[in-house]
């Protein structure tokens, strides 16, 4: 689970007036999106972040793993990770981005700075009769 | 009789007919069937969710409508996401209900190729009916939003005949919800009207009950078996059988179809076989004023102009403001900048009238397996789908395009926009979706290259129909929905008046 925070982390990390994803209540996402996918979609975030952690030295050449890189080498390399040319990579990059980017883009404070309605809250429910 | 969901006993019914699969193939041939006075069970792999049930976020979406939470791609060269749902009305629920009709030369093609009958007046009869029964109309004025605005100002300057999108939508309210379900009860998708219909027929809805096989006897389907499914936990429950005293009639997509009728061990040579799609993708056009795409109807404009040459539908489509962040490339800083600027920025996508065939299979766990990869013809026609929205985004003023095409500069403005006629022709660099199937189960005369005839019966087993996308042996180049819905009301029209 932390490995995959880091890297959600490191692909969205907030901007000038826009909170990152650490500030939006990811951890929570994050075992509600273990708790409710498929095994297989769980797999395939595990095996996005673990291969975005291993590949500095393939993108940006820094025989280390991202969570140890500087903030500014840590940037470069989600940059280069999500664009590399080995589609593979970029495949396992692009499930770590879209899970950030579901909990990233659906927090309100985001969604307003953005000019973006807020979703209301998920009903989960379902006629059961 | 009633909607039964999920439960842990088992279940045994019996009917004239069951039908497997809500969407817009299998609701359409469950009401007609009840209609003519026959007995049925509609059998739905999902849960029942209403309106009021659905969720507004995508992460929501993905959980409670999709299909393996939209997780199934395709193998192949790529590996591009395939769209469909699970859920009672099927994918009537989140698409955007675009309602073309079954174009004339499709028949032709039908008849020429596959040796069917003309199906075009009994096909069209259905789909004046449908039109009236599902409130087919134009997107509103005040529901199209800029994004579709500013198509129709490109349209008219880049000469691409298009037209404000016919949709099964009453009164559009122009949420921008289409993809996540409307809320506002304005899409008349199927469990909005034709399932809520059959239980006033005093017909029988089965929900979170996927099929596991169809049951024959001899060379008879009898019924169909499967267990229910949790429709959070996905914690299985009871068992049920459904008998069918006339047919058991297989509308579960066009990848769910053919994987139930390997799992029940047909063996006709064509199942499986002849899987075609529209892939599609999208070109970003950023704006000098806002867009604000998700503003407004979710599709509202359209061009058929290229649809015969060279094979491409142009649509606009806006996609929730979570996945826009996925889709826009990069990471970081850089993408959190890229991101700063989604309130100008419109997505129009080409839907490519491909060629290329694939093929299904059952895969573990019974989940369909695809394998499905453009030819090089393809992909040529693809590029020239994205050299096309380029152009018509700038033709609408916009300042550049971000085509999201990996190897290709992130913008490219007005001057550049030819370098698109030269973008590569891999697939594994677009980010593309299949999102119209057809195929699998296909119709046509000659059972050795057909698993159905024109009349969706299967030739290798009695009392077998299928009336799904599965059946449809080409392409159409147009969404499909309306052809589904129509062949389907025609095969149970059949089906019902039959001995």
């Amino acid at each position: 689970m932390w490995l995959i925070r880091s890297a959600i982390c490191a692909l969205y990390p907030g901007a000038p007036g826009v909170p990152g994803v650490a500030e939006l209540d990811l951890d929570d996402f994050l075992a509600r999106y273990r708790r409710e996918a498929p095994t297989l979609m769980w797999l395939g975030l595990v095996l996005g972040a673990v291969a975005f952690t291993l590949s500095p030295v393939l993108t940006i050449g820094w025989p280390l793993p991202s969570f140890w890189l500087p903030r500014s080498a840590l940037d470069q390399h989600a940059s280069r990770a999500a664009g590399h040319r080995w589609y593979l990579l970029r495949q396992l990059v692009m499930i770590v981005k879209m899970s950030g980017g579901l909990c990233w883009g659906q927090h309100p404070r985001v969604r307003a700075i953005h000019g973006v309605a807020p979703y209301s809250a998920d009903p989960g429910t379902w006629r059961a009769e | 009789m009633t909607h039964l969901a999920y439960r842990e006993a088992p279940l045994e019914l019996d009917a004239d007919f069951v039908v497997v699969g809500s969407g817009a193939g299998g609701a359409t041939a469950a009401v007609i069937l009840a209609r003519a006075g026959r007995s049925v069970v509609l059998v739905e792999a999902g849960a029942w969710r209403d309106p009021a049930d659905y969720p507004e976020s995508s992460y929501g979406a993905m959980r409670d409508l999709l299909d393996d939470w939209g997780a199934t791609i395709t193998r192949g060269r790529a590996l591009w996401p395939i769209v469909q749902a699970r859920t009672m009305g099927g994918t009537t629920v989140i698409n955007s209900a675009i309602c073309v009709r079954t174009p004339g030369d499709i028949f032709e093609q039908w008849t020429r190729e596959h040796g069917l009958e003309d199906l075009s007046t009994s096909v069209w009869q259905h789909q004046d009916r449908l039109e009236r029964e599902l409130a087919v109309e134009e997107v509103p004025p005040d529901s199209r939003g800029r994004s579709n605005l500013l198509a129709a100002a490109g349209d008219a300057h880049a000469g691409y005949d298009g037209h404000v999108m016919l949709r099964y939508v009453r009164g559009c309210a122009g949420s921008g919800q289409c993809l996540q379900g409307c809320k506002r009860l304005r899409k008349q998708s199927t469990n909005l009207n034709y399932v809520p219909e059959l239980i006033e027929r005093g017909q029988t809805v089965l929900s979170s009950a996927p099929v596991d096989r169809v049951i024959l006897e001899g060379r008879r389907a009898v019924g169909v078996r499967g267990r229910f499914s949790h429709p959070t936990s996905r914690r299985r429950g009871g068992t049920f059988t459904v008998r069918a005293r006339r047919a058991v009639i297989v509308a579960a997509s066009a990848t769910h179809t053919p994987a139930i009728l390997l799992r029940s061990g047909l063996k006709s040579p064509a199942l499986g076989r002849f899987f075609r799609a529209h892939p599609g993708t999208g070109i970003f056009g950023c704006y000098d004023e806002p867009v604000d795409m998700n503003q407004g109807t979710t599709q509202g404009w359209a061009s058929t102009k290229f649809r015969t040459e060279p094979g491409l539908k142009l649509e606009t489509l806006a996609i929730p403001f979570e996945l826009v962040a996925s889709r826009l490339s990069g990471g970081g800083s850089e993408l959190m900048q890229r991101l700063g600027e989604y309130r100008h920025i419109a997505m129009w996508v080409h839907a490519c009238r491909a060629e290329s065939t694939g093929t299904v299979q059952s895969g573990l766990f019974g989940k369909p397996v695809v394998h499905y990869s453009l030819d090089r013809a393809d992909m040529e026609r693809f590029r020239l789908g994205m050299h096309l929205v380029g152009r018509w985004h700038f033709a609408a003023g916009a300042k550049a395009i971000i085509p999201g095409i990996h190897g290709m500069p992130y913008k490219l403005g007005p001057d550049q926009v030819d370098q698109l006629l030269e973008a590569p022709l891999d697939p594994r660099a677009y980010i593309a979706i299949l999102s119209h199937l057809f195929g699998g189960c296909v119709m046509g005369k000659d059972p050795a290259r057909s698993v159905c005839d024109s009349s969706g019966r299967v030739h290798e087993v009695e009392g077998l129909m299928v009336a799904d996308a599965s059946a449809i042996p080409t392409n159409l180049g147009v969404n499909p929905q309306h052809t589904i819905m129509a062949l389907a009301g025609l095969y149970a029209e059949r089906a019902a008046n039959a001995g």
